[in-house]
């Protein structure tokens, strides 16, 4: 089945997206914000960018996007929907995941690579990784900082819902953005909904630094394959 | 009736704000007593309505719409007919 990449005024992530999953082997098209429909595609990718320029807050007015009410009767209806940064922003934004995402402790926009830690390889975005993996992705944000309160932070651990954790690694690393219990990406109770603020797609060829972020991309391939 | 209307948009009691902590900063280093600095956002917008009643309701209907529950807090600061602005 194919993927929709959703395009919004401002994304420009969209392109790297679409190659990175086309890499992977899946069928990806990308879709303008203000399509009023979904019907066909078997996952959502919301790719990173500045949405409206991150007027306001970053994600924050892209809710209001016609497509949104598509990505919401997709992901309520079980299928496998990725935000990636500004795409996370956006889902946190229209309530499709919990908390929201902050200004970068130290006010930085930071641009690096980081390790993060797999914390769950039982999702349709994991489950070509080990339990454990460490990976080494890129970031690129200045509002990364996940944050929810504490009943939800609780909520997060209780059910497994934090995917990616930043861990240090040979000395690099760590939390490079002040996120709540070092968490990169969760997803929603029922597994579906994945948000992250690293960059899987800048990672899938030697020529970019890293393939860390091939295996995303290829478990999503694998979980499509199964649903077809 | 035109109308206009202030929407102050804060964040949350409690969590960090580090651009309210590098303003302090600032300000302290130019030998300000200050204690505490945190930083919002004022919306400005002229509203048309039939009533004040309405112009409130409308007001606080987009305040709710654009500031994010999760971490923020707003409130409408004022709103007044547009003449009494200008």
């Amino acid at each position: 089945m194919k993927v929709a990449v959703i395009v919004f005024p401002g994304s420009n992530c969209d392109r790297d997206t679409q190659w990175a999953l086309e890499h992977s082997g899946c069928k990806a098209e990308l879709v303008w914000h203000t399509e009023g429909n979904l019907q066909g595609y078997g996952a959502v990718l919301v790719p990173g960018g500045f949405s409206y320029g991150d007027y306001l807050r970053a994600g924050a007015l892209a809710k209001f996007s016609p497509i949104m009410a598509e990505v919401k009767r997709l992901a309520n209806q079980g299928y496998p929907v990725v935000g990636i940064c500004n795409g996370f922003q956006i889902l946190t934004e229209a309530g499709l995941l919990p908390g929201a995402l902050l200004a970068n402790t130290n006010l930085h926009y930071t641009c690096k690579d980081v390790f993060l830690r797999v914390e769950r390889t039982d999702l349709p975005f994991t489950s070509a990784y080990q339990p454990g993996q460490i990976l080494q992705l890129p970031i690129a944000h200045g509002e990364g900082r996940y944050y929810a309160d504490e009943a939800t932070l609780h909520q997060l651990e209780e059910g497994r819902q934090v995917v990616f954790r930043y861990v240090e690694h040979q000395g690099h690393g760590g939390n490079p953005n002040g996120s709540l219990a070092d968490i990169a990406g969760i997803v929603n109770q029922r597994g579906n909904v994945l948000g992250m603020m690293p960059h899987p797609e800048r990672a899938v060829e030697d020529a970019l630094g890293s393939v860390d972020g091939r295996g995303l991309f290829e478990s999503l391939k694998r979980a499509l394959e199964i649903v077809a | 009736m035109k109308f206009h209307a202030t929407i102050l948009i804060e964040l949350k009691e409690g969590i960090l704000d580090p651009q309210g902590r590098a303003v302090e900063g600032v300000l302290k280093g130019l030998g300000y007593a200050v204690e505490q600095v945190r930083v919002g956002r004022v919306l400005e917008m002229e509203l048309e309505a039939e009533s004040e009643a309405q112009a409130k309701e409308t007001a606080l209907a987009i305040a709710g719409a654009l500031a994010n529950p999760v971490m923020e807090v707003y409130t409408l600061e004022a709103l007044k007919p547009l003449q009494e602005v200008l």
